[in-house]
C-alpha cells in the first residue's frame, strides 16, 4: 500500500498546484536559496535560472494536471476507485508502486514533472536529485501541505558507485533521464517486470520557410524567437535549437537571415547572460564559433557535418526544400524532441512529423513546454499506473 | 597562376626557406603579414572568410596575432591554398569525422615542409646530437598511407637521421608486433640507438601485445629515443602520459627524459617537441612557429592563460599561415606551450585515428 492510496486525487493535484503556486514567486525564501544552487551547478546565470524555474513551476496548475490525467485515464477519479467507462469495462488506475526518477546532470527539474504524475497515480516516489537539491526542497513545500507526502516523496542525491544506493530493481518502474550508455545500464539491471521509463538524449531544430522571409520585418521577428531557443541553457537541453534550416527563395536571403540572427543572439545574450562557461569545451567552443563563421562567409555547399552541440551556437543550414532537411536529419540520425516553425505550411510540418518530433511549437517557444503536452512523445501519467478491470 | 603569383610565391619561399634555415626569422610580424597578405589575394576562401571578418588587402591587421586564424575544420570544406589543387605536390588528409569527412591540406610543393620539419626535428627532438639512429617506426607507412602528413615526416626524417635501416611496424590496421621485437633486438645486437617513433595509442597496444606475449623488458641501445606524436584522447579511451611514459621507460630501458612528446597537426607545417628535461613539460617550437590562446569568442588571452590554441606557421605560405584548433593549451611569454589536451569530442588529429581503428580490429 502506498502513502497516498487513501488521499483523493484531487486534493493531491490540489496540493501539488498550490506548492507550485508558492514556488512560482521569486522571492520565495526555498526558492531563493535553490535558485543559487541551480546556478553553481549548472554554471547558468541567475536570469536563466530564473526563467527556467518560471516555465517549470508555472506550467504546473491545477488544470492542466487535470486535463492530462482525464486525456489518458478518462476522469481523475478513475484514480481513486472503480469507475465505470463508456462502451468498456469498470476498471481502476491503481499505482504502480514505488517509482524511482533519475533525473540528468544538466537540465533544471527535468525529474518533476514526472514524479508530480507519478504521486498523482498515487505512487511512492524516490527521486535522485542532483546537488542543488530542487526536487528535495520542493517536496519539502508538499509535505508542508499535506503531511502525507512525507512518505510518498523523497529526494535525495546519490551515485551509481554508492553502496548505499537504492537497489533499482526493488521497483515496480524507473524513469531515468541521461545519456544512452546510462539508460541502457540501468535498464540492463531492472528485472522484467520493473516498467522502464527511459528519456535519452535528443535535439531540437527550426525550418524557416521562404514566406516566413518575405520581409526583415518577420524575419527578424523568427530570428528574435530562434536567438532565444539557442541561447537558453546553452544550448544544452534536448529542447535548445540545435540545427536550424533555412530556405532559399525569400525575399530575405539566408546568408541575410543568419546576420539578422547574430544580432538576436547578441541581443539575447544581454536578456540571458552566459554562465560560467565550462572549461572543458572552450577549445571545441571557439573553433566551432569560428568554423560557423567560415560557413557563413563561404559559398560552398550547404555543411554537411552534424550539429557542433556547442553553446549559443547556431546551425543554420540553407536549404531548398523540406526533404533537404529531412534528409539532412536522417543522415545524422538526430533523434528529435521538438521541431520550431515560422508558419504552419502542410509540407513543413509534415516534414518535422516524418522526423520523428514528438512537438512542434513556433520559433521562440521550444523552451517552454506546457505540462499538458507529452514530454519524449510518452504519456505524462498513463505508465505509472496498474490497470485493474472489474467485471462483476 | 600567373607570373606576378609565381615570382611572389617563390620570392616568398626563398625568404622563409632563408629563415628556417638559419633557425632565425629577422622579422616575425613583418613576414607573417605579408605571407597573409599573399593569401588575400590567392587563397580565395581565405579570401571570403576575412572579408567576413572585414580583413581585407584595404584593411589589414596589423601584427600577426590578429592575423585571422581559420578554423582547422575548414579544410574539410573548402580547397584552402593559394595555386590550383589539382597541382598540388603533396596533399595531406585529417583522420576524418563521424560523417566521414577528412580535411586536406594542400602543399604547392615540399621545399618548406621538408626544411621546416627536418629543422625542428634536429633542434628540438635531436637536439643536434649527430648520432646516426635507427628508425622504428609504429606510424603508417609513407608509400601505403600518403595521405598521412605523419607518415611522410618520419620518412623524410628516416632519411636525414637514420641508419638507411628504418622499418615501419604497422601495415594496413595490424600493428606487427614480432617484427618489431626482432628488430629491437637486432639494434641491440649491432648496438645501434634507435629513434622509436608513434602515436601514444598505437604505443599503448604495443605494449599490451609485449605483455601478453611475456615480454616485460626488451631494453634498446643506449642513447635511444622515443617520440610520441599524440592521441591521447581518443574515441575509444583516455590515457595518461604519465603512465605511458613510465611503461615505456620500464620496458625499453630509455630515461623518461629522452621521450619526448611531438605535437603537430596535418593543417600545420611545423611542430612543437617537448622541451627536454622539464617537469612539468612545456613545449618549445621553432622561430617561424608562434602561437597564442584564445577564449571562447576568439579574444585572445594573456600568456599562461588556458584557451583554445591558435597557430601562425611561416611554412604555411601556400595555404593559410594562421590555424585555430580545438586543442585546449597554455602559451608563455617565452614561446613556451603547455598542451592540456585535445577535448573529448573533438576529432582525431594526425594519424591517432589509425591508430585506434587498428587497436579495434586487432
Amino acid at each position: 500500500m502506498t502513502a497516498l492510496l487513501n488521499v483523493p486525487a484531487r486534493k493531491i493535484i490540489a496540493t501539488i498546484s498550490n506548492a507550485a503556486e508558492r514556488w512560482r514567486d521569486a522571492d520565495f525564501p526555498a526558492r531563493v536559496r535553490a535558485t543559487q544552487r541551480i546556478a553553481e551547478r549548472t554554471g547558468y546565470s541567475i536570469p536563466v535560472v530564473e526563467y527556467a524555474l518560471d516555465r517549470l513551476f508555472f506550467s504546473i496548475d491545477r488544470s492542466s494536471l487535470e486535463a492530462v490525467i482525464a486525456g489518458e485515464l478518462g476522469e481523475v477519479e478513475i484514480l481513486d476507485g472503480f469507475r465505470p467507462r463508456p462502451g468498456r469495462t469498470d476498471a481502476w488506475a491503481c499505482p504502480i508502486g514505488n517509482v524511482c526518477v533519475i533525473s540528468s546532470r544538466t537540465t533544471i527539474g527535468v525529474a518533476l514533472p514526472a514524479a508530480l504524475f507519478a504521486l498523482c497515480a498515487k505512487c511512492d516516489v524516490l527521486v535522485k536529485d542532483r546537488e542543488d537539491s530542487l526536487i528535495a526542497s520542493f517536496f519539502e513545500t508538499l509535505r508542508e501541505e499535506l503531511a502525507e507526502f512525507a512518505q510518498a516523496a523523497r529526494a535525495e542525491p546519490w551515485s551509481s558507485h554508492d553502496e548505499n544506493a537504492p537497489a533499482l530493481d526493488s521497483f515496480d518502474a524507473v524513469v531515468a533521464f541521461g545519456q544512452t550508455e546510462t539508460l541502457a545500464t540501468i535498464r540492463d539491471g531492472l528485472t522484467p517486470e520493473t516498467r522502464f521509463i527511459g528519456f535519452g538524449p535528443r535535439a531540437s531544430a527550426g525550418y524557416v520557410s521562404r514566406e516566413s522571409l518575405s520581409a526583415s520585418g518577420a524575419a527578424a521577428e523568427v530570428a528574435r524567437g530562434a536567438a532565444r531557443d539557442i541561447v537558453l541553457y546553452e544550448t544544452e537541453g534536448c529542447l535548445s535549437l540545435h540545427v536550424l534550416f533555412v530556405e532559399d527563395g525569400g525575399a530575405v536571403s539566408a546568408a541575410g537571415f543568419s546576420q539578422t540572427l547574430q544580432d538576436e543572439i547578441a541581443r539575447a545574450n544581454i536578456e540571458f547572460p552566459r554562465g560560467e562557461p565550462a572549461s572543458g569545451r572552450l577549445a571545441q567552443a571557439a573553433h566551432a564559433r569560428a568554423l560557423g563563421a567560415f560557413r557563413n562567409a563561404s559559398d560552398e555547399n550547404a555543411p554537411s557535418e552534424p550539429p557542433p552541440f556547442m553553446p549559443r551556437l547556431s546551425h543554420a543550414i540553407p536549404v531548398a526544400n523540406p526533404a533537404d532537411a529531412l534528409e539532412y536529419l536522417s543522415r545524422h540520425g538526430l533523434a528529435l524532441e521538438g521541431f520550431a516553425l515560422a508558419d504552419s505550411r502542410p509540407d513543413v510540418v509534415a516534414m518535422a512529423v516524418t522526423a520523428g518530433a514528438v512537438r512542434i511549437t513556433r520559433f521562440g517557444e521550444l523552451q517552454s513546454p506546457p505540462l499538458a503536452g507529452e514530454h519524449g512523445g510518452r504519456p505524462r501519467i498513463a505508465e505509472f499506473v496498474r490497470w485493474t478491470d472489474k467485471t462483476f | 597562376m600567373n607570373d606576378g603569383y609565381r615570382a611572389e610565391a617563390d620570392a616568398l619561399d626563398a625568404e622563409i626557406l632563408t629563415a628556417i634555415q638559419a633557425c632565425r626569422v629577422p622579422d616575425f610580424n613583418d613576414l607573417a603579414l605579408r605571407i597573409f597578405a599573399h593569401q588575400l589575394r590567392y587563397n580565395k576562401p581565405y579570401a571570403r572568410y576575412c572579408s567576413s571578418l572585414e580583413i581585407t588587402p584595404a584593411r589589414m591587421p596589423d601584427s600577426w596575432d590578429t592575423i585571422p586564424p581559420v578554423p582547422a575544420g575548414a579544410f574539410k570544406e573548402a580547397a584552402l591554398c593559394t595555386f590550383d589543387p589539382s597541382q598540388a605536390f603533396l596533399t595531406f588528409e585529417t583522420s576524418g569525422t563521424s560523417s566521414g569527412a577528412r580535411g586536406k591540406h594542400h602543399l604547392e610543393d615540399s621545399s618548406l615542409y621538408d626544411a621546416s620539419l627536418l629543422g625542428s626535428f634536429e633542434q628540438y627532438f635531436l637536439q643536434g646530437a649527430g648520432t646516426i639512429f635507427r628508425f622504428l617506426l609504429f606510424v603508417p607507412h609513407v608509400r601505403g598511407s600518403r595521405q598521412s602528413s605523419l607518415g611522410y615526416m618520419m620518412d623524410r626524417a628516416a632519411s636525414c637521421f637514420g641508419d638507411g635501416q628504418e622499418q615501419w611496424f604497422i601495415k594496413g590496421h595490424t600493428l606487427i608486433v614480432p617484427g618489431f621485437v626482432a628488430a629491437a633486438r637486432v639494434a641491440t645486437d649491432e648496438n645501434v640507438p634507435v629513434i622509436l617513433a608513434g602515436t601514444a595509442f598505437s604505443f599503448v597496444a604495443l605494449l599490451d601485445d609485449l605483455r601478453e606475449r611475456g615480454i616485460a623488458s626488451l631494453p634498446l641501445p643506449a642513447g635511444s629515443k622515443i617520440m610520441e606524436t599524440g592521441g591521447f584522447k581518443g574515441r575509444t579511451r583516455i590515457l595518461s602520459p604519465v603512465e605511458l611514459y613510465q611503461d615505456l621507460s620500464t620496458v625499453f630501458a630509455i630515461p623518461k627524459s629522452l621521450i619526448i612528446a611531438e605535437y603537430g597537426m596535418t593543417e600545420l607545417l611545423s611542430q612543437y617537441y617537448d622541451r627536454s628535461g622539464e617537469e612539468p613539460r612545456t613545449k618549445a617550437g621553432p622561430p617561424w612557429l608562434r602561437s597564442y590562446a584564445v577564449d571562447e569568442n576568439g579574444k585572445q588571452l594573456l600568456p599562461g592563460t588556458v584557451g583554445a590554441l591558435v597557430h601562425v606557421d611561416l611554412a604555411n605560405r601556400s595555404s593559410c599561415v594562421a590555424i585555430q584548433t580545438e586543442d585546449l593549451g597554455a602559451v608563455f611569454e617565452d614561446g613556451g606551450l603547455v598542451l592540456i589536451g585535445r577535448e573529448r569530442g573533438a576529432e582525431s588529429r594526425g594519424c591517432s585515428l589509425d591508430a585506434e581503428a587498428l587497436r579495434a580490429v586487432s
